[in-house]
């Protein structure tokens, strides 16, 4: 969670930061007219030593370890082994013939398909009904905001037991209501929809957040404005104005939503084991390079595994960046 | 950080002379030198014994001081932090190597030349030592290709969690538990039948994160895992039927529920399953979940085959690490003491494992507190059917299990027959030796 929340500073800082600076040059440019030549080298090198601590660390923490992963993702490194030679394309050749990974990705691609609308569109759907709240508001705010401060292992442990097939007070109602009892975490048809849902109450909240916040920046006088133009109803005035300003923040909740679903590991954890109908990419690859000891195989799976994160984050931007209107 | 701090712990680098002092010490002369033991276990619930252990192994000896790694969460996790230790040349001085990896990590160790065999030391305590302190079947645990390397610390082979009142009420007697698994699955049906909700027993195979259960179902029959000197699984045939057989019975007559082992714990600590296997580990955790709400026993491993049927003995050994002489004979003396009688008491009151050292049964140590605890003795009346926890040759005994449990999970929900599933059970096995 953390990460989407310093993106969604980035994104948020950096243009206010960019146009700052360049008014900053403008000015000071105005005034020294004599001296431009040295003085843009001199800014140029303080420029550059300013960002030369955030590149070193840039370098260090994330180029340099994704440079060695994709090293190691073409040998048959073993953790502890002494000797291990150079394989080229064969793990990942032996990825796409795999059936666990492929497996793995069906049910991580599933898991996203049935987490992402319904975290996004319900995230919307709650924040417009708490930005209606008056004195009630910061109640609702913190109690659909809960389960993005609790530990989600913790948590699992929590769902552990109110899916217990007998135990459980979940299966208590099912089974009051005539439904049955159901073994949500054991029966293979049902692990995946079950970690989906799990997934999706923790995303919730998160979600709606970011939709709050956004919510209140449109001013009133937009609404009225529409209301005078003739969109009389609620539903009219919700898709004229709110959703074309929602946009932005819209994209975004789309992409971390995206992305936090693709990388689901630790409810199948705590919760599954990845179990047969619970495989899924991060697990596949932390049993490869840790429970297995395949190092190199399991650098092949993370390349791929980042490459379609990137592939992911990218074809939505693109193709939501048309759609969106920047206020 | 943790490596970090290892580093800071290897820093403390020997003095000349410490092996000279340590050895002037055991005769008792005054402490001068300090040897610093860097030793690395595995579940930080076990810091329960290994603190308290090691406290009294520095009071007896001044001159050691026992440091402990942050402790990993799982012998998988250990068996990680090993390798990478390796590779980095940090490797403790002693480590707590779970059974079923102990062969992969010493041939990976040997491979790197940073394997440590324990022969001469245990020689050098005398001829009469190893068979007055320990079983010949435990302290093969601690051996890998007929070599010495460890000391068997922690021991078990699975038992069953009796709930007498429900055994009783199905007209069971918890004293006689069946010894045969049909005998046991007609009572765990009779108990089912007494209510839909209560699970006849609980055998939680499909769900177990290690092969310990499978190779319990195939030992008590006098099966093996794999044809001795072959790359061929050794339940092909009869043993391996029936096995399946028995597992999908589990489900459709035992009343038993699929789900994962802490779930399944969960109930019968709240009087839902008449009979629960597990480890003898967890008996102190079960007796206090359980408290007075019913009546709570335990029970041997049914056998089916009575002669040269057994059970897989789970559990770590205590393995030495270090080069340096003089830290090798303080690991050496720590090693002794946690696998000693004096050692194994603290150890088995705490967690209900069964003692490593033969000592350790008699009336000085832990006769009287088995006396008293008569559910805590079970699991030592098994040392006689103890066999080793294998692995398969090729070292890919977790991902055999992985595919394994896949397909036994089909049996017992029903989607596969016995039959139609044993070929691709022996498929999945042997494909992942080569």
């Amino acid at each position: 969670m953390n990460a989407t929340q310093n993106d969604a500073h980035c994104r948020q800082g950096a243009p206010s930061v960019a146009t700052a600076a360049k008014r900053a040059g403008t000015r000071d440019a105005k005034r020294t007219p004599g001296t431009r030549g040295g003085l843009r080298r001199r800014e140029h090198w303080t420029g550059f030593s300013l960002c030369l601590p955030a590149w070193v660390l840039l370098c260090a923490l994330y180029l340099a370890p994704i440079i060695v992963l994709a090293l190691l993702s073409v040998t048959d490194y073993e953790m502890g082994a002494v000797r291990w030679k150079v394989v080229g394309l064969d793990n990942y050749r032996r990825a796409f013939s795999d059936p666990v990974f492929r497996r793995s990705l069906a049910n991580t691609l599933l898991y996203m398909v049935l987490v992402v609308p319904l975290s996004v569109a319900g995230g919307l759907f709650i924040a417009l009904l708490v930005h209606a709240r008056g004195v009630s508001r910061a109640f609702y705010e913190v109690i659909y905001f809960l389960p993005v401060t609790a530990t989600l292992v913790a948590m699992a442990t929590v769902w552990q037991f109110l899916l217990h097939p007998t135990l459980g007070p979940f299966n208590h109602l099912l089974d009051l209501a005539g439904l049955g009892r159901h073994n949500f975490l054991n029966q293979p048809g049902l692990m995946l929809p079950t970690l989906a849902a799990i997934g999706i109450w923790q995303l919730l909240g998160f979600n709606m957040i970011l939709f709050l916040s956004r919510l209140s920046q449109i001013p009133q006088s937009l609404y009225d404005a529409a209301a005078i133009d003739g969109a009389s109803h609620a539903i009219d005035r919700f898709l004229c104005v709110t959703v074309p300003l929602l946009g932005p923040t819209l994209l975004f909740v789309i992409v971390t939503s995206s992305i936090t679903a693709f990388k689901i590991f630790d409810t199948v954890a705590v919760l599954t084991q990845g179990r047969h109908g619970s495989e899924v990419l991060l697990y596949d690859i932390y049993l490869e390079g840790f429970t297995y000891s395949r190092t190199g195989y399991a650098a092949a799976l993370t390349v791929i595994f980042l490459a379609l994160i990137l592939l992911l984050s990218v074809w939505q931007t693109r193709q939501l960046d048309k759609k969106v209107h920047y206020a | 950080m943790k490596q970090l701090a290892s580093l800071a712990c290897r820093t403390l680098l020997p003095r000349l002379g410490a092996l000279l002092s340590a050895m002037t010490l055991l005769l008792g002369a005054p402490a001068h030198a300090e040897t610093t033991l860097d030793v690395m276990y595995c579940y930080p619930s076990f810091a329960r014994f290994h603190e308290p252990l090691a406290q009294e192994f520095m009071k007896l000896h001044p001159d050691i001081t026992v440091k402990f790694r942050a402790p990993l969460a799982s012998y998988d996790e250990g068996h990680q932090a090993m390798l990478r230790n390796a590779v980095t040349n940090q490797l403790p001085d002693v480590y707590y190597s779970g059974y079923h990896l102990l062969g992969e990590l010493i041939h990976k160790l040997e491979a790197r030349d940073q394997a440590v065999r324990i022969e001469s030391l245990l020689k050098g305590e005398g001829d009469a030592f190893a068979a007055a302190n320990f079983a010949p079947r435990l302290l093969a645990l601690g051996q890998v290709d007929s070599r010495q390397y460890g000391l068997p610390f922690n021991a078990s082979s699975p038992i069953m969690y009796v709930n007498a009142d429900l055994v009783q009420k199905a007209g069971g007697d918890p004293q006689n538990m069946p010894t045969t698994w049909d005998g046991l699955i007609k009572l765990a049906g009779r108990i089912h039948a007494l209510d839909k909700d209560i699970n006849g027993l609980s055998y939680n195979i499909d769900a177990w994160p290690d092969d310990w259960l499978f190779q319990s179902i195939i030992d008590q029959q006098g099966g093996r895992m794999v044809k001795p000197g072959t790359k061929k699984a050794g339940f092909d045939g009869p043993v391996g039927l029936a096995a399946l057989r028995t597992l999908r019975r589990l489900v459709t007559e035992g009343g038993m529920q699929m789900v994962d082992w802490d779930q399944s714990r969960q109930q019968f600590s709240a009087g839902k399953t008449g009979i629960f296997f597990s480890t003898p580990a967890q008996l102190r955790q079960v007796t206090d979940a359980v408290g007075s709400s019913f009546h709570f026993t335990t029970a041997r491993f049914p056998l089916d085959d009575k002669t040269n049927g057994g059970v897989p003995t789970g559990g770590n050994a205590v393995i030495l690490l270090a080069k340096d002489p003089a830290k090798q004979k303080a690991a050496w003396e720590f090693m002794k003491f946690v696998t000693s009688a004096r050692g194994q008491k603290v150890v088995v009151e705490m967690t209900g494992y069964l003692p490593t050292n033969k000592l350790a049964l008699g009336n000085d140590f832990l006769g009287p507190f088995y006396a008293v605890n008569p559910n805590f003795k079970t699991a030592t009346t098994q040392i006689d059917i103890a066999l080793p926890w294998s692995g398969y040759p090729g070292g890919q005994s977790v991902r055999i299990w992985r595919a394994q449990r896949d397909v036994i999970g089909t049996v017992m929900r029903g989607e596969k027959t016995p039959e139609g599933a044993l070929p691709e059970l022996i498929k999945v096995t042997e494909d992942l030796m080569e």
